[in-house]
């Protein structure tokens, strides 16, 4: 038996050394690693994120490239911390990248970013929200892109600015009811809410966390109806989101306002809910392509090239935000003259660009822990089917204004 | 081994294994002895290749997780999925302790296994009275439940936010900066593990174990005390399987819940690595973690980026082929491969 | 008052899911003894075949069931026939077969969609009901009609058909049903085919009032285990009321409770009643040694 686990062993290294051959060719590109999930749960979104990488990259090549090179993206499929660690191992040794950019996770980019550090490599972060991300003072870690916490701040100042004027009341008069899935990504929004709306004195007459997995979310409804409250808050993935929406519709709960976090600004919900369910409904998430082009220069750019090279309109707005997050990296990698993270991050703590420099709206000033302190979430409102830009008032294109709130 | 043509293969034809003299302790510490100077080998040529050290680190830790597993679940043929459970206490009590009390982990170690054992008394005491895919799907629904209480008390497992380990390499932390002495410990581990196993295989407990497995109401009318005997095992396995999970959480130093207790990724794995590789055999699970590890490695690396999942249909297929052409895994694949051989050299 | 009742309301609806996932669930673990870990995958890809009937042809999924069921109903021959018959006696390597198929369909289906979420649109999935304060929805009212409907036409067939018999006679004991001259092959086929069809018609049904997923099969599969087993292994009826046991309780841990605690809650009750009643509620004494003797 000891001889057949041997040859077994052998031809298990032999197979692992085969792994080894098919590196080192097209030396002359800048290769950028793309660590996002491709597969599982969110595979849509890891998608979506890079294609927004893709056109900014095709944009600089059509400019000269970065450091006098074409860029080339590799992707690193990472749906956890282990196979992040692994992605960047792979992408580090056998492909030999120069940076990585990612991602739609943070769990990934957690353990992606301390693996990129011992290969000495920038880890640009775009899209991935928690917050404490940056606290951990990488040295080789950049977000470009908002943190929940920025989604959290605006949705809290949507209630108080936004929904206590429409509606003509006090902040302090109004109830509000918080939902969100009970994984990291939920949580961490719906908790900071919860701060910031007590902070403001508006009452939080509920909070709810729930699984995203369930069968059913009546309950929740049924709780938050029995509350009353004026306005709705809920961050969750797509498939629950769209079920809270239908059950509450079929429990006949409409409150005044709900504001979704995030998600249930895609087609998929407007499939699932149709015009009519959705409309008046707000949506805070990352700046999306229909903003006004003066608060955002350059998006008419992006999404013709996306419609140009994708065929359709962008599935959801967090490829807008990788794109730009895509562009302030290459800035800063440009300013440093390489690619060594001390470098690119002190190149990047020199760039200070105001609002409105790119096509999210963003502007580019980072702080100690190199969080970007510049960008932010926008809000939307379903209105005819469509999502449209209201707030910020200056995001919004003039003559959008938000809908069913002075009625009530 | 006579041929029973008219009869279909009785169901756990890994028992009807040629006795050919029993093999002792002694000669399987030889042959784990072999198999890690093999192993040393193997790494330390590769050991200038991160890439390769961690799908090392990686396919050591799991392979000496499924020998853990197969103590109780090969040996003993209590098909457990809520190892999982035993794994999460692992990690979190490292790491619970490590950020806490700024205990090392290798002390960690000790509290990990007795809590793990106690856990898994106190959880299959009751379940044991329930026999086969019943067991099975009875701790599939432990480790469901062991996911939302860790999602829930957050205090305990920081909850969905998870518990980050701070980066302070030094020996006594259990953090290294090179991957190379991580796959020394896990393979460290693996031997550990294997020499546990190989005495439990050898000894009165190994072959009660297997008795009852093969019969348990024989096993109990020879006087057996089968709940003893299933107990017994269900801890030293527990025991083991946490302190994987304490190694597992000093090398990725980030721990949360769908990581320790996803059922496909944790619970279902240890079974499918043991049952690959030969279930109820010493080396089996050995053998099948340096197969589907690196498999699942390299097929994530080369298709996982370009299809959305689509490494994972292959992988899907390769069980399912798995499944079909190797019966009794691959140990028992190449044993009977060898006698058949032995067969027609000796007439 | 009016929320107790809103709550048995919730229940019952959501105990038709769960039994109508389960049904077919319990028809195969309770003849054919296999833990089939890709039941949840049958009924995912139940839904994204009501969508695919849709797109293609356009027809309202409650009309796709005309295609949808039968077309699993082959599947599960062609699987049972391929993948499961040549494993009939090693009953590891059948779980762990379906846990293969698992990964194959769920992620097939994501490399095709890219992980799309799709909705079927139908216009009763707009409809409801109310009465007294407690709201109805129409789609889920179907589904709790249906999951009658099957169990009565189930243990109908069961009971009083030739090929029922034979399917029973099949779980009692296979090497006598073979001398009885019982073809067993054709009848784990037949079963097997049956199961997954009943996993479409659960998928064509729930396709209304879900968003689907490739990951969704994975968020009945659970439940429905913990239904086949509650209720009584090979009883129709035991599926039947587990399904309403496992809503009822989820319903009623979700309200007055905690919706974040209410699986713990059911998954409780589960073990318990599993440890007292190792048979279930309503299977017959000592099934659970049946499904552990080795057959040949």
């Amino acid at each position: 038996m000891i001889k057949f686990t041997k040859r077994s062993l052998l031809l298990a290294a032999a197979g692992s050394l085969a792994l080894a051959g098919g590196s080192a060719h097209a030396q002359d590109a800048f290769k950028v690693g793309a660590i996002n999930p491709y597969s599982g749960a969110v595979a849509l979104y890891g998608d979506e994120v890079t294609r927004g990488y893709e056109l900014a990259a095709e944009k600089i090549n059509a400019n000269g490239g970065l450091l006098g090179k074409p860029i080339k993206i590799i992707r690193g499929n990472a749906t956890n911390a282990q196979e992040a660690i692994a992605s960047i191992d792979q992408l580090s040794t056998r492909d030999n990248v120069d940076v990585f950019i990612g991602t739609y996770m943070s769990a990934v980019a957690a353990a992606g970013s301390e693996a990129a550090l011992q290969y000495d490599k920038l880890y640009w972060d775009t899209n991935a929200l928690a917050a404490n991300l940056t606290e951990r003072g990488l040295p080789n870690f950049v977000r470009s892109g908002p943190s929940a916490g920025t989604f959290a701040e605006l949705s809290a100042k949507a209630v108080v600015d936004l929904v206590a004027n429409g509606l003509g009341k006090k902040p302090g008069d109004l109830k509000v009811w918080i939902t969100h899935e009970d994984s990291v990504y939920g949580t961490t929004i719906g908790d900071r809410q919860a701060e910031l709306l007590k902070e403001a004195g508006v009452k939080v007459v509920g909070k709810t966390p729930y699984s995203a997995k369930s069968i059913d979310l009546t309950d929740v409804i049924l709780r938050m109806r029995d509350g009353a409250p004026d306005v709705w808050l809920s961050t969750g993935y797509i498939p629950d989101s769209n079920l809270l929406l239908r059950t509450a519709q079929g429990q006949n709960f409409k409150p005044p306002v709900t504001i979704f976090n995030g998600t249930a600004d895609t087609k998929e919900t407007l499939e699932a809910l149709g015009p009519a369910g959705l409309e008046g409904i707000f949506v805070v998430s990352y700046p999306r392509y229909d903003i006004s082009e003066k608060f955002g220069p350059g998006k008419d750019e992006y999404l013709a090239a996306y419609k140009a090279k994708f065929g359709g309109e962008p599935i959801a707005p967090q490829s807008l935000n990788a794109y730009v997050g895509f562009q302030v990296m290459a800035e800063a990698i440009k300013a440093a003259g390489g690619t060594k993270p001390e470098a690119v991050v002190a190149a990047a703590k020199a760039l200070n660009k105001p609002l409105g420099s790119y096509a999210t709206g963003f502007g580019v000033k980072f702080d100690d822990k190199m969080q970007n302190g510049l960008a932010f979430p926008t809000v939307g409102q379903w209105q005819g089917g469509k999502v449209v830009t209201v707030y910020p008032n200056e995001a919004a294109v003039p003559g959008v204004k938000p809908i069913g709130l002075s009625s009530k | 081994m006579s041929r029973t043509d008219t009869l279909p293969m009785p169901a756990s034809a890994l028992k009807a294994k040629s006795v050919t003299g029993l093999t002792t302790f002694d000669t399987e510490l030889v042959r784990i002895a072999a198999v890690a100077i093999v192993l040393l080998g193997c790494t330390w040529l590769l050991s200038g290749q991160p890439f390769y050290m961690n799908i090392l680190s990686y396919t050591f830790l799991f392979a000496a997780l499924a020998t853990s597993w197969n103590i109780i679940g090969g040996y003993g043929g209590q098909f457990s999925l809520a190892h999982g459970v035993y794994f999460a206490i692992g990690a979190y009590l490292a790491g619970n302790l490590y950020i806490r009390f700024g205990l090392s982990p290798w002390i960690a170690l000790v509290p990990a296994a007795l809590a793990a054992a106690i856990a898994a008394a106190l959880i299959c005491w009751p379940l044991f009275r329930l026999k086969g895919k019943f067991f099975g799907i009875a701790t599939l629904a432990v480790s469901e439940v062991a996911f939302v209480l860790a999602n829930y008390f957050d205090s305990l497992t920081g909850g969905p936010r998870g518990m980050s380990l701070p980066f302070k390499a030094g020996f006594s932390n259990m953090i290294f900066t090179n991957r190379f002495s991580y796959a020394l410990l896990m393979l460290g581990f693996l031997i550990f593990c294997l020499i546990v196993s190989g005495f439990v295989y050898r000894t009165r407990l190994g072959y009660y174990l297997q008795a009852v497995r093969d019969d348990q109401d024989a096993a109990q009318a020879s006087g057996i005390d089968v709940l003893y005997v299933k107990m017994t095992g269900m801890a030293l396995s527990a025991a083991l399987t946490a302190m994987g999970g304490v190694f597992f959480a000093l090398y990725l130093r980030f721990i949360d819940p769908p990581t320790l207790l996803s059922l496909p990724d944790i619970g279902v794995r240890f079974l499918l690595i043991s049952l690959i590789g030969g279930v109820g055999t010493l080396f089996g699970p050995l053998v099948g973690a340096l197969l589907i590890v690196p498999v699942e490695f390299y097929l994530r690396a080369t298709i996982g980026g370009s299809i959305p999942g689509g490494h994972l249909v292959v992988l899907g297929a390769v069980l399912i082929l798995c499944s079909l052409f190797l019966k009794r895994g691959i140990v028992g694949a190449v044993e009977s491969a060898w006698q058949s051989i032995r067969r027609r050299r000796h007439g | 008052m009016s929320a107790f009742i809103n709550v048995v309301t919730v229940g019952l609806l959501l105990g038709g899911i769960y039994g109508l996932v389960s049904i077919g669930l319990n028809l195969i673990f309770g003849v054919i003894r296999i833990v089939n870990f890709a039941q949840g995958e049958f009924v995912m890809l139940g839904m994204y075949g009501a969508y695919l009937a849709y797109l293609l042809i356009g027809v309202d999924p409650y009309v796709s069931i005309l295609v949808v069921v039968p077309s699993l109903f082959l599947f599960g021959v062609v699987v049972q026939r391929f993948i499961l018959q040549p494993l009939q006696n090693e009953p590891m390597m059948q779980v762990f077969a379906t846990f293969g198929l698992l990964l194959l369909l769920q992620n097939m289906v994501l490399a095709i969609t890219r992980g799309m979420s799709y909705t079927v649109p139908t216009p009763l999935s707009q409809v409801h009901f109310d009465l007294g304060g407690v709201s109805l929805s129409l789609s889920r009212l179907i589904v709790l009609l249906s999951v009658c409907v099957v169990a009565i036409g189930l243990s109908w067939f069961l009971k009083h058909t030739l090929l029922g018999k034979s399917v029973r006679a099949v779980t009692q004991d296979r090497r006598s049903a073979r001398l009885m001259g019982i073809n067993v092959e054709w009848t784990y086929m037949l079963t097997f085919g049956t199961g997954a069809a009943l996993a479409g018609l659960a998928g064509t049904l729930l396709a209304p009032i879900y968003t689907m997923s490739p990951q969704i099969g994975g968020n009945f599969i659970v439940a429905a285990f913990a239904v086949v087993v509650l209720g009584g292994l090979g009883s129709v009826w035991g599926a039947f009321a587990g399904g309403f046991i496992i809503g009822m309780i989820e319903a009623f841990a979700g309200y007055y409770v905690n919706p974040e605690l209410k699986h713990v809650a059911w998954f409780l009750v589960f073990i318990i009643v599993l440890i007292v009643r190792p048979s279930g509620l309503f299977g017959v004494m000592g099934a659970e040694e049946v499904g552990l003797r080795e057959q040949n």
